[in-house]
């Protein structure tokens, strides 16, 4: 159970989280979704300590992080796979961080299995790939069998096969009732694992929500190609009605069915060579919620498509 | 047990298995005890600790027996014969060395606490262990608990192998019975000891190996030499006296330097300076993010 509530922390005059209330109940894999800077990783921290908030609160099963007799029982964190001292070996440091806790070193041992790496035990963590790392970083989140896990970013840089491990992991904790708060900036990845989302933007709340339902209220619209489209689309305009042109020349319309625009091509003698519904995907959805608090814009000139049609969804 | 694959978790099995269900079960949570365990681990599963540990005794063993078998005339001094000034002094011949040494060791402590904050261990290790003041007292403890028994050895042995030496020439030579001369051989451990213990209070507060180790080797040898040029004589005098290597000398020496506190008073002085930065870097490591 993760509780954070009215949580602001400031550097300088800037919000890196704003704000920010949510809750996450046990059992549950819910992804931490937003763009880059965010403020994911901020609130991650300030969840286990390591940076305490300017305001508002941070809580793990009840209490802050600081205030647990055995805190590493209570959540276990991968927040950055990179953490690690690079001349001690893969043991030393899984013992190093268990005997805190007076786990025995049987336990570290099966953490090892665990990931896979009780081969490679004894060798200095610092020639590890990131893959590697990032199985050591999940050991030590596991070490204290904690009933919720927290993952910052945990298939970032890897390959497809590390991927895939952190999917089936991810997915294998949660069938065993564990609470999983992972958070990423791709929609994609969080679609494939998580029941819900919260999502932020520029450290605020900008939805807290279930996959199911970011999928249900996504907007479909119709995807028009005539050779006549700069005739049709003035026929198409109307209230509530966005059409916007692709780069090449087909119309996407939302807020048309596809009988209304065939009709209204018909009545007017426009040949039509494409209607077809699209269903936005996640990742749209996810852009749309989020296009507003995206730090840094790329050039939107070749998504202008995105661009002119955000604003009228959100206002949707 | 479990047999895993690359791409097949088996945290059910695992998570399943009855042993590990005992398991998790068992331990009694954060204690210092524990954190003690785990500084103790980390001290010895790092090269550099044996390397420094070996090489700081090695810098006593070396230089203390130079002196000494210049002293005793088994090898000659080149030109200026460096050894005269020790010639009254055959304990501060044999510890020589730990002019030397003291730079090695103070690098082991700021290295500790450095490596931590370089690698970005440190996030890991406070999230272990968020009260976080247990960390450095831990790592004060087994930083302590192994340079002072290797010191005190390398010490005992270049003062008894330096006395046999300069035994073979002409001058006297010191035993341990002599006046001083047991607080000087226990008191250079527990100088170097104390060195390194402000080399972690110093490597906490400012977490740049780099600057750490500047800060503390300016404390300790040019701090003096500017305070002697830009203080005034007389009350300047005195406090120069309160400088570490100064407050150091005074009790590590059987023929202390004139204008030195006395022993016992100098011995406070440098414990202080172990131990005020170490509160002080615990009380700043406590309150930012790490």
């Amino acid at each position: 159970m993760i509780t954070v509530q009215n949580l602001v922390k400031m550097y300088g005059e800037k919000a890196a989280v704003d704000d920010l209330s949510f809750e996450i109940p046990p059992g549950t894999v819910t992804g931490f979704l937003g763009p880059n800077g965010a403020g994911k990783s901020t609130t991650m921290r300030m969840l286990v300590g390591l940076e305490s908030p300017t305001s508002g609160s941070a809580m793990v099963n009840g209490r802050s992080y600081v205030e647990h007799k055995a805190p590493m029982r209570e959540i276990g964190v991968l927040l950055d796979a990179g953490a690690i001292h690079p001349g001690r070996s893969a043991r030393n440091h899984l013992l190093s961080l268990a005997y805190t806790h007076t786990l025995p070193a049987r336990r570290v041992e099966e953490m090892l299995d665990l990931v896979g790496l009780t081969d490679v035990a004894a060798e200095r963590a610092g020639g590890f790939s990131l893959g590697m790392r990032q199985r050591l970083g999940i050991a030590s989140a596991l070490l204290g069998d904690p009933a919720t896990v927290m993952l910052d970013e945990p298939v970032n840089g890897l390959d497809p096969e590390g991927i895939r491990w952190i999917r089936a992991l991810l997915r294998g904790l949660a069938a065993e009732g564990r609470t999983v708060f992972v958070s990423s900036h791709l929609m994609s990845e969080m679609a494939l694992t998580a029941e819900q989302l919260i999502i932020v933007g520029r450290g605020r709340l900008v939805a807290d929500i279930s996959v199911e339902d970011l999928v249900a209220r996504s907007a479909t619209s119709v995807r028009v190609r005539s050779p006549q489209a700069s005739s049709l689309r003035p026929l198409l305009a109307g209230d509530g009605i966005t059409v916007s042109t692709d780069l090449d020349g087909t119309l996407d319309v939302i807020g048309l069915s596809p009988e209304a625009i065939g009709t209204r091509a018909a009545t007017a003698g426009i040949t039509l060579y494409e209607l077809a519904v699209q269903q936005a995907s996640l990742e749209e959805a996810f852009m749309e919620l989020t296009h507003d608090d995206v730090e840094y814009h790329g050039s939107s000139e070749i998504h202008p498509r995105t661009a002119t049609l955000s604003p009228e969804r959100k206002a949707a | 047990m479990s047999t895993t694959t690359l791409d097949t978790p088996t945290v059910s099995d695992a998570v399943a298995n009855p042993s590990t269900a005992v398991l998790s079960a068992t331990g009694t949570g954060l204690s210092m005890r524990g954190v003690l365990r785990s500084e103790w681990v980390k001290l010895r599963s790092v090269r550099s600790t044996t390397a420094t540990l070996a090489a700081a005794g090695g810098a006593l063993l070396v230089f203390g027996l130079l002196f000494a078998a210049i002293l005793g005339g088994v090898l000659s001094a080149g030109d200026g014969d460096p050894a005269s000034e020790f010639a009254s002094d055959p304990t501060g011949a044999a510890l020589s060395g730990t002019m030397l040494a003291q730079l090695i060791i103070g690098v082991l402590g700021v290295m500790i606490i450095t490596s931590e904050y370089t690698t970005g261990q440190i996030r890991t290790t406070l999230t272990a262990v968020p009260t976080r003041v247990p960390v450095l007292v831990a790592k004060a403890a087994v930083l302590t608990a192994v340079v002072l028994p290797v010191m005190l050895a390398s010490v005992l042995v270049t003062f008894l192998g330096g006395q046999a030496l300069i035994g073979s020439g002409d001058l006297a030579t010191a035993s341990l019975g002599d006046p001083g001369v047991l607080r000087a051989v226990i008191g250079s451990a527990a100088y170097l000891t104390g060195v390194a213990l402000m080399g972690l209070a110093v490597g906490t507060l400012l977490r740049s190996t780099a600057a750490s180790i500047a800060t503390l080797f300016g404390a300790l040898f040019l701090l003096p030499g500017l305070a002697g040029i830009v203080l005034p004589s007389g009350w300047g005098d005195t406090l120069l006296s309160y400088l570490p290597s100064n407050a150091g000398t005074a009790f590590t020496s059987v023929v202390p330097a004139p204008g030195l506190l006395s022993s016992g008073v100098a011995m406070a002085v440098f414990a202080a300076w172990a131990v005020v930065p170490l509160v002080v870097a615990a009380i700043v490591q406590k309150r930012r993010s790490a």
